[in-house]
Order: structure tokens, then C-alpha cells, then sequence
């Protein structure tokens, strides 16, 4: 039976409060298998980075309890969360988000160096990225001096290279031209095949929803279906 | 790798660090050349207190002072003196007999004071001899020749040569004795009461005219070395109570001008407190305007998993670095400022300040712990300036930052 990595129970989110409240997430019940390779779709609005925010700690639930990992990110002080995200979960955003005044080695580097993780291994770890990712020899270039998709890499390898449980990852190809996209989806598959490393995504991109093992729909902050394909 | 974060984040708007780093160097510019304007002041003050008469300090017979009575002479004067010969670092001193006495010539009277002094000993402890302007300097302990100050040779209408006749009351019975005496050279030494209420004669005279042979009112110091501050470093222990006699420096003889001293300082520390503290809302309102600019960008920092407190240190570093930068401007320009004017020197010439007038140029001096203490100063009120900002950033919840950018 595969290890559970997020379990998410009667998840409920809302902002504001009275007359202007908007309730963005709705008795979400949703877990992830390592492994997984899934898309939260739905409409604008319907809640797909809300849940994707609060699967990372990034934003707190209303009511209702999240699992990472097997630890309950409600009992995390900010710091520990910061800590537990380093440790264990890879972002990606939409517009990639490097840092832009570290370089291609620094911004991959970065979150290594927060874990304190040896010299030589941050070395081979980043070599090894960046020969799977196609980016040998911009090691020292600024974020600003790639394109668009090369940037994206880097975010990818950011969030990989310290070996987190899962990845999750924004509307990772909404910026990009469709073959860009799609070679990026590709190279992410092959790391969710051949690493064992669970992606959720967030997306319209009907690319990724093809490539999806499996497709989770809300609509209004609720889980209208969840199919494995 | 957080310390390289913030020193690149530095340097992200040029013009924008620099103006800040300027403002800070200004700062520490003023501060340092203000106190070195000042210890060069203090220093000119204090040179001109002692060389002028007081010396580096004085010894009498207790309540000399006070009384200025003609009978109170320092005890065991021999004893004192080998005690002042044993010293070491004691340059020159001068034994002088000091007491009130009438002048009068044909053209009318004034009160003075009266210094019986001999002239060798004298011209090593002030400047008497450079400042006659007229005639010439006493030439020996004995003799009747009288030297005076040119206000009162303008106010007595005298001339070289004329006659004088000095009235006192003598040690002995208190009655009134006079000595006749011959102007020999007049004296202009910027000192007010000096140049119009003071004249020299030959101690054996004096002593003679007042029965006070072989007793002296004043022995006058001079040391070899100084502290920067003007007083000995190492000074002479000071008599028993037993001696009737006292010793004192020329903190305790001229406190006014030894409070000036100590005054600065503190005036400087307030001064420096308030002009660095305004810098300092400056300076956080710039870490302000950095932070708002790139709050998406410390929101990502930090979701990816930098801590509240590492996210908090890169502001503090940049804050750091900010201050490193402005600190090695503000050194330069205010080593090549004071040295420009320590070259030329600043012209307080004929000002009188606190009973003392200055006779040469200021010439501005450090205070080598000042190079030190300063530059700190400027680095704590950066850092403390940057505690906000700091906090804000420690605060910050990344998803809200997160929010600030639109795709």
C-alpha cells in the first residue's frame, strides 16, 4: 500500500468575515500518495492555490486539520513550519520566483545551505540538476539573463535538489509557450517516475491534466471528483 | 549565503545606497571633525592657561589662595624643594613671591598684582619674555627693574624708563612699605587682566621690600609629559596635611576651564546621539522602502523555508553592510577634512573664552579612540535602525507577501 504523504481532513477556509466573508475552500477532504502525480483543477476562484497554500503551511485552515508527512502543520510555530517546508516540501511558483540577485548555483544552492547540507554534496546535488535539467554552463548567470523556461528549471531544481517529500507547484507552466511547458512536464514526470518524488500541481494547462496521473476538480471550494487515470 | 543575500540586495539600487551611505558618512564627517575641532580647542585653551603664568600646576601654603595674605608662605620651603627636584618628569619650575600692592607714578595709581620673580627661572614657565613689546625682559633676581602689561602703561601713561613706586604692606608688621622702581619693558599678553593689572619685578627685591627673605608665596610647575588632556601623567604626590602646604593642578586652579573640558565630551555624546538618531529614522525609512519594494521576493524566500530570524538577519546584514560602506566614506572624508584643516589650522586669534583668550590658530587633533568610538556609533544607530524593518520582515507571513505580486 503506498505511504500516504498529506492527509487533509474537513478542511474549511474562509476570508473575511460576516456580509463579506468568501468561503474559498469547503469540507475539503483530500491524501496524497507518494508518488502521486496530481492536478487540482477548477475554474478561477474555485480554490486551487488556497489548497495548495494551506498543503504547505503557507496559510492556515479555518477549521479542519492537514497531515504532512505524518506531522499536523496547526501545531507549528512559524518557524517550525519554515523548517518543515525546507525539510520537506519543494515549491514551484507561476512566474518561477527566483532570487534575483543569486545566481543559477546560488538560488539551487540556497535552500541546501539553510539545511546546512556538506559542501560537496550541495555540489554534486547542483551538478547533478542541472545535467538533468539541460542548464550545464549557467551555473553563474543571473535569473534575468535566462528565459523564461530556463528559469523555470531553476525553480524546478530549487525545489527538488534538497530531496523533499513532495513538490508542490502553482500554475508551473502558466507563463510559458506550450512546448516549453511541455518539456518541463515531461522532465517532471520522469523524476515522479524515477525518483518516486509526488507532484501536486495546481493548473488550467491542459497539458498537465493529460499527463496527470490523477486529476482532482473543484469548483467553488469543494472536491467535485477525484479520478485516477 | 545570508550575508551575500543582503550585500547583493544592497547594491540592487545604486543611488539609493550610496545617498544613504552618504548620509551616514556626513554624519560621522561632522562628528569626527566637530571633536577634533574641540579636543583641538580644549587643547589651545589649556596651552595658553599654562603657559601663561598657572603652569601645569602650583604649590602655596594652605589658604594662600583664599586670603592672598602676604604672611602665608609655603612651609618648609627647602624640604618642598627637594621633594620637586626628586621628580622626574618635573621640566622647569619658578619660585615667585605674589602679592596686591599699589602702583603709582606721576601720572596716578592702580591696583596690581605684584609677581617678585627671578627671570631665568620665570621664562621656562611663561611667556613674559616673548611678549614684551617694549624695552626689555627683567635680567636679574635682584634690581629695580620693573616690567608691566600695556593697558596699564597706556592707563598710567608711562614710558621707559619712568619711575615707580610699588606700595604693600609688609610681612612683618602689616605697615605700608614702598619700593621705587624703573619701567624697563611692557608686555602685551592677550590676557586681559594680565596685560592691565599685573606687573613683574625682581624677587630678591620683593622679598626684601616685604620681609620676606627666603620665604616664597608660589612655586610654579611645568611637567614634561602630558596626557592629551593637558595634565601630567605622572603627577606629583600631593603633601601631607601636616605641611600646611598644598599642591594643586591646573584642573583644580582653573576648574571652569578643566569642566570645559569634560563638558565637550558630554555635549559631543549628546550631540552625536541626536544627530544620529535622525540619521537613524532616515535610514530605517530607506530599509522600509527596500522592503515593500521586494516583499513578494521575501515572501517566496520565505516559503521556501528560510526562518522568521534568518529572514530578519538579512535585513539586519544589509543594515550592517550599509553601515561598513558608510563608515569607510565617512573615515576617508573626514581624515582628508581635518587633515586639510589641521594643515591650515582655524583662526580663533583675540576670542576670549571662558577667561581665556586664544592666542594662536586651532588646530583640529584626534582623540585616536574617538576614530573608534564614532565609527561604532554609527554602525549601532544603523543597526538600530534597521531593527524595525527587521522586525517587520520577522513578522511578515509569506503567504500575504505572496499576495503583494499579480501574475
Amino acid at each position: 500500500m503506498e505511504e500516504t504523504v498529506i492527509v487533509a481532513h474537513k478542511i474549511f477556509k474562509a476570508f473575511g468575515e460576516g456580509e463579506t466573508e468568501i468561503q474559498a475552500l469547503r469540507n475539503v477532504d483530500l491524501d496524497i500518495k507518494r508518488g502521486d502525480f496530481a492536478a487540482i483543477v477548477g475554474p478561477s476562484g474555485s480554490g486551487k492555490t488556497t489548497l495548495l497554500n494551506i498543503l504547505c503551511g503557507l496559510d492556515n485552515v479555518s477549521s479542519g486539520e492537514i497531515k504532512v508527512s505524518g506531522r499536523s502543520l496547526q501545531e507549528m510555530s512559524g518557524s517550525e513550519l519554515a523548517q518543515f517546508r525546507r525539510e520537506h516540501i519543494g515549491l514551484v511558483f507561476q512566474a518561477y520566483n527566483l532570487i534575483p540577485v543569486l545566481t543559477v548555483l546560488e538560488n539551487i544552492e540556497y535552500v541546501m545551505l539553510l539545511q546546512h547540507v556538506p559542501a560537496a554534496e550541495r555540489k554534486e546535488r547542483v551538478h547533478t540538476f542541472l545535467a538533468e535539467l539541460g542548464l550545464e554552463g549557467k551555473e553563474n548567470r543571473f535569473p534575468a539573463e535566462l528565459s523564461g523556461g530556463q528559469q523555470q528549471r531553476v525553480a524546478i531544481a530549487r525545489a527538488m535538489v534538497s530531496k523533499p517529500d513532495i513538490i508542490l507547484a502553482d500554475e508551473p507552466t502558466a507563463n510559458l509557450d506550450s512546448e516549453t511547458g511541455g518539456q518541463l512536464l515531461e522532465m517532471m514526470r520522469k523524476f515522479n517516475e524515477e525518483l518516486k518524488m509526488t507532484f501536486v500541481f495546481s493548473t488550467h494547462d491542459p497539458q498537465i491534466m493529460e499527463r496527470a496521473k490523477r486529476l482532482i476538480t473543484l469548483t467553488d471550494g469543494r472536491i467535485v471528483s477525484d479520478e485516477l487515470k | 549565503m545570508l550575508l551575500k543575500l543582503a550585500w547583493r540586495n544592497l547594491w540592487r539600487n545604486r543611488t539609493r545606497t550610496w545617498l544613504s551611505a552618504l548620509v551616514i558618512a556626513i554624519g560621522l564627517v561632522a562628528m569626527i571633525f566637530m571633536d577634533t575641532m574641540m579636543v583641538g580647542m580644549n587643547t589651545n585653551m589649556v596651552k595658553n592657561a599654562t603657559d601663561s603664568l598657572m603652569g601645569h600646576a602650583q604649590m602655596h601654603a594652605l589658604g594662600f589662595r583664599d586670603e592672598q595674605d602676604v604672611k602665608l608662605t609655603i612651609n618648609d620651603l627647602d624640604q618642598a624643594l627637594l621633594q620637586l627636584e626628586k621628580h622626574p618628569d618635573l621640566k622647569a619650575r619658578s619660585l615667585r613671591i605674589v602679592t596686591q600692592s599699589m602702583l603709582s607714578s606721576s601720572g596716578g595709581g592702580e591696583p596690581v598684582l605684584s609677581l617678585g620673580v627671578d627671570p631665568e627661572e620665570e621664562q621656562l614657565l611663561s611667556k613674559f619674555d616673548e611678549a614684551i613689546i617694549e624695552g626689555e625682559y627683567l635680567d636679574s633676581v635682584s634690581g629695580q627693574k620693573l616690567i608691566l602689561g600695556w593697558k596699564l602703561a597706556e592707563k598710567l601713561e608711562l614710558g621707559l624708563g619712568d619711575r615707580l613706586v610699588l606700595t604693600a604692606a609688609d610681612a612683618e608688621s602689616g605697615e605700608m612699605v614702598q619700593e621705587l622702581f624703573r619701567l624697563s619693558g611692557i608686555f602685551k599678553t592677550g590676557e586681559e587682566k594680565m596685560d592691565a593689572s599685573m606687573v613683574l619685578v625682581a624677587r630678591k627685591t620683593l622679598q626684601s621690600m616685604l620681609k620676606l627673605e627666603g620665604r616664597i608665596h608660589q612655586i610654579a610647575l611645568r611637567y614634561s609629559k602630558l596626557t592629551q588632556d593637558g595634565t601630567p601623567v605622572n603627577p606629583l604626590k600631593k603633601p601631607d596635611d601636616s605641611s600646611k602646604n598644598e599642591l594643586l593642578l591646573w584642573t583644580e586652579l582653573m576648574p571652569s576651564l578643566y569642566m570645559i573640558s569634560q563638558m565637550t565630551d558630554l555635549s559631543m555624546a549628546i550631540m552625536g546621539t541626536i544627530l544620529f538618531l535622525i540619521i537613524a529614522l532616515g535610514i530605517t525609512n530607506t530599509l522600509l522602502m527596500g522592503l515593500y519594494e521586494r516583499m513578494f521576493e521575501f515572501g517566496v524566500i520565505k516559503s521556501i523555508g528560510t526562518t522568521p530570524w534568518q529572514a530578519a538577519r538579512i535585513m539586519l546584514f544589509e543594515a550592517v553592510c550599509l553601515g561598513f560602506v558608510s563608515i569607510i566614506v565617512g573615515l576617508i572624508l573626514a581624515l582628508f577634512v581635518t587633515a586639510l584643516f589641521a594643515n591650515y589650522g582655524i583662526d580663533y586669534t583675540g576670542i576670549e573664552f571662558s577667561g581665556v583668550t586664544f592666542q594662536e590658530k586651532i588646530y583640529p587633533s584626534y582623540k585616536w579612540s574617538r576614530l573608534v568610538l564614532y565609527p561604532f556609533m554609527s554602525l549601532g544607530f544603523t543597526l538600530l535602525a534597521s531593527l524595525y524593518p527587521a522586525f517587520k520582515l520577522w513578522k511578515m507571513l509569506p503567504v500575504e507577501a505572496l499576495r503583494k505580486r499579480k501574475f
